[in-house]
């Protein structure tokens, strides 16, 4: 629809409506709405475009995730072949007969409560409703609240037992082909063989060493030790136990104010660097712009629009394979809110690496503005 | 004698009833007679804004009302660039309440209710005219050609180069192109209007095609609205300031021939501005070298009188 708008407008295109040519003042009259493109958003389209840019609509599906990204995967234009592959994925006995091969005391209470519905659902042909994963998610959905934008239950991601005398009779089963890239297929791993490779003996540690060791288990205990922790099968226990711990500790007083006996903050001599002084005086520690952003629910007022391209001589631009795009979009205006610190985040988060610059309109004139992360120095070199 | 004619004054002001001057009432809705009788402007909405399609219009309400506006269509001719833009027009809201209040400009309907007969007497008149100008443009190709190849012979016969046969040759292609050539429906040039086609109506029909003014008025557009319309009742013409952090920019005159002179910030009489937001604008206009006016409508009724205060940065000494 955009082509074609500009295309008519520059003579390329003519539209059609009920055997009668459409006007430029009617193509804008019908095609411009609040549900489809608004005026504003069609200036800041007409301009970038006029400026020789390509700009494309943004799809917050295409955008590849951080494990993709980590992965530094080439992105497949479509995410149709995603969906073929859940398709064409194991049927749902096959898989969760692994988890019950672990350590029986991690997750069997929750992979009986997984295998009922995986049992009974077996005619239905969508299989990602298989898939703990998703399944967990929606049911975590309704029950704890959680946000949807949360894909993990911590209920059920348990800790794997590799090391005790029982490791060696466990497999790990094979991991979530949603998780795999492209066409990976893993098979489920037998712990023998590996633990076989390890080496086992007994260490036998140097006097100075023993010291060493003797001074570290003064000062400081092992996780492990505790045996409430070994207590803990999953990682949402034991953020549970943590945060009980950390209430009881702190009844009235900010546990990182009350914790000690009041000292300084820092003593002359005792640091070396600015940087360190700085970091011992400091109460607010300093965040980053996507930190807990991934937590932040969807917006409903300021969305990306476009994603920009630089024009075709600057950059390879195809339209199989766009690659990344310059910036993307944010359309708004100067009667409207000043973006805050949430949408920000959000709109940072949803966008990935590329940076999201807003456009603001003003009875035709559009100015642009987009915000940087700024880190305080806290050392001179 | 003195004192009698400050209340006979008075009293016809009060009786004036549209806010202009005793004397000056008679004069003004005259005029107002003859420009109502005048077809009037068409605004077209999309999604809140107000928009001028026609040039007649645009150029109309530029030159009577001082309605200056943004045009931010693309160019036809010149389509790939951002620093001359074409149709529509985006007027401000505040000029289009003031047009349609004085009768000159009309909100269209965005679908044109028409029914079945009117519609398909609308296809006909659009193929009819499709086939006129394909006529006419076959009859100008042809010319074309026949004139290409006309002067080719000529070229050829001044050179006293080419013999007999090649001379033959070109009056034989030309009384062929004579007797066959046809314009391919394909190379026709077609128009693409701007502006909705199809506006035979007379004043009474537009009147009842018109649709109403659909703008929520809150208190800073009203206020707005207020300024806008006193200001522009003073001859001064006004822009939009978003870029300069005001609400209007202030002209003595059309904007082509002169600088802007202030920039108007509409505020209500009970508003609080913070000191730093005052300090901040009378930088910025220090900067610019323009003079920020705060300009407050009185609240006494609707057609009360607005208030202007300017602020000078001037120093201690």
């Amino acid at each position: 629809f955009y082509c074609s708008r500009k295309d008519h407008l520059w003579g390329n295109v003519q539209v059609f409506y009920q055997d009668l040519p459409l006007s430029i003042q009617e193509g804008y009259e019908r095609f411009l709405s609040p549900e489809t493109v608004t005026l504003h958003q069609y200036q800041v389209f007409g301009h970038l475009k006029r400026l020789g840019y390509v700009v494309n609509r943004f799809d917050p599906s295409t955008v590849p995730s951080l494990y993709e990204r980590q992965l530094n995967l080439p992105l497949s234009r479509d995410r149709q072949n995603k969906q073929l592959k859940r398709k064409r994925s194991h049927s749902p006995g096959s898989r969760y007969p692994h988890f019950k091969h672990k350590d029986p005391t991690s997750s069997t209470a929750h992979t009986h409560e997984q295998d009922e519905p995986m049992d009974s659902g077996s005619h239905v042909d969508r299989a990602p409703e298989r898939n703990w994963w998703t399944a967990a998610s929606s049911q975590s959905r309704s029950m704890t609240g959680l946000p949807a934008a949360l894909p993990w239950d911590f209920r059920l991601i348990s800790f794997p037992d590799l090391g005790s005398s029982r490791a060696a009779r466990t497999c790990l089963a094979a991991p979530d082909p949603e998780l795999l890239p492209g066409a990976l297929q893993v098979g489920e791993c037998k712990m023998a063989s590996w633990l076989t490779k390890l080496n086992l003996k007994e260490e036998k540690l140097s006097r100075r060493e023993r010291e060493r060791q003797r001074e570290r288990d003064r000062y400081k205990r092992s996780v492990n030790d505790d045996r409430e922790v070994r207590r803990c099968t999953n990682w949402a226990e034991y953020l549970e136990l943590m945060k009980k711990r950390r209430r009881q500790r702190c009844k009235e007083r900010p546990a990182h104010l009350w914790e000690k006996d009041v000292t300084p903050l820092s003593q002359p001599g005792l640091c070396t660097s600015h940087r360190e002084l700085l970091e011992e005086v400091s109460i607010i520690q300093s965040s980053h712009l996507l930190e807990e952003a991934s937590k932040l629910p969807q917006l409903d007022q300021w969305r990306i629009i476009f994603n920009v391209y630089q024009p075709d001589s600057v950059a390879d631009f195809k339209k199989s394979h766009p690659g990344n795009p310059y910036t993307r979009m944010c359309v708004c205006s100067f009667d409207g809110p000043v973006p805050d610190l949430r949408v920000m985040k959000q709109l940072s988060f949803q966008s990935a690496d590329i940076p999201v610059t807003f456009a603001v309109v003003d009875h035709g004139d559009i100015s642009f503005y987009c915000f940087k992360e700024f880190k305080l120095p806290s050392d001179f070199y | 004698m003195d004192c009698e004619r400050p209340a006979e004054d008075h009293g016809t002001r009060q009786n004036g009833g549209a806010g202009e001057g005793g004397e000056a009432a008679g004069a003004e809705s005259e005029g107002d007679r003859e420009r109502s009788r005048e077809p009037r402007v068409n605004i077209s909405l999309v999604g809140g804004t107000p928009l001028l399609w026609r040039a007649g219009d645009i150029r109309r309400v530029r030159e009577e009302d001082g309605v200056v506006g943004a045009l931010v269509g693309s160019l036809a001719r010149q389509p790939r660039q951002n620093v001359r833009l074409g149709r529509p027009l985006e007027i401000l809201q505040e000029e289009a309440s003031l047009l349609l209040e004085r009768g000159r400009a009309a909100v269209q309907h965005t679908h044109n209710q028409e029914d079945e007969e009117s519609h398909v007497k609308a296809v006909e008149a659009y193929q009819s005219r499709l086939e006129h100008s394909y006529e006419e443009q076959c009859v100008l190709a042809l010319e074309d050609k026949k004139a290409v190849l006309q002067r080719v012979m000529n070229a050829k016969q001044n050179d006293h180069t080419c013999d007999e046969g090649t001379e033959q040759a070109m009056r034989e292609r030309l009384s062929s192109l004579q007797k066959g050539f046809t314009l391919p429906r394909s190379a026709m040039a077609v128009q693409l209007c701007t502006a909705r086609a199809g506006f035979g109506h007379c004043p009474e029909e537009a009147a009842f095609l018109a649709a109403d003014w659909p703008m929520p008025r809150d208190e800073r557009s009203e206020t707005r609205f207020r300024v806008y319309r006193d200001l522009r009742g003073r001859g001064f013409y006004l822009t939009a300031a978003g870029k300069f952090g005001g609400d209007y920019l202030v002209y003595p005159g059309d904007p082509l021939r002169f600088h802007a002179h202030f920039i108007a910030l509409c505020l209500s009489m009970v508003e609080q501005l913070p000191l730093c937001d005052v300090l901040a604008v009378a930088r910025l206009g220090s900067n610019v070298k323009k003079t920020v006016l705060l300009c407050s409508p009185r609240d006494s009724g609707v057609e009360g009188e607005v208030v202007y205060s300017s602020l000078q940065w001037s120093g201690m000494v």
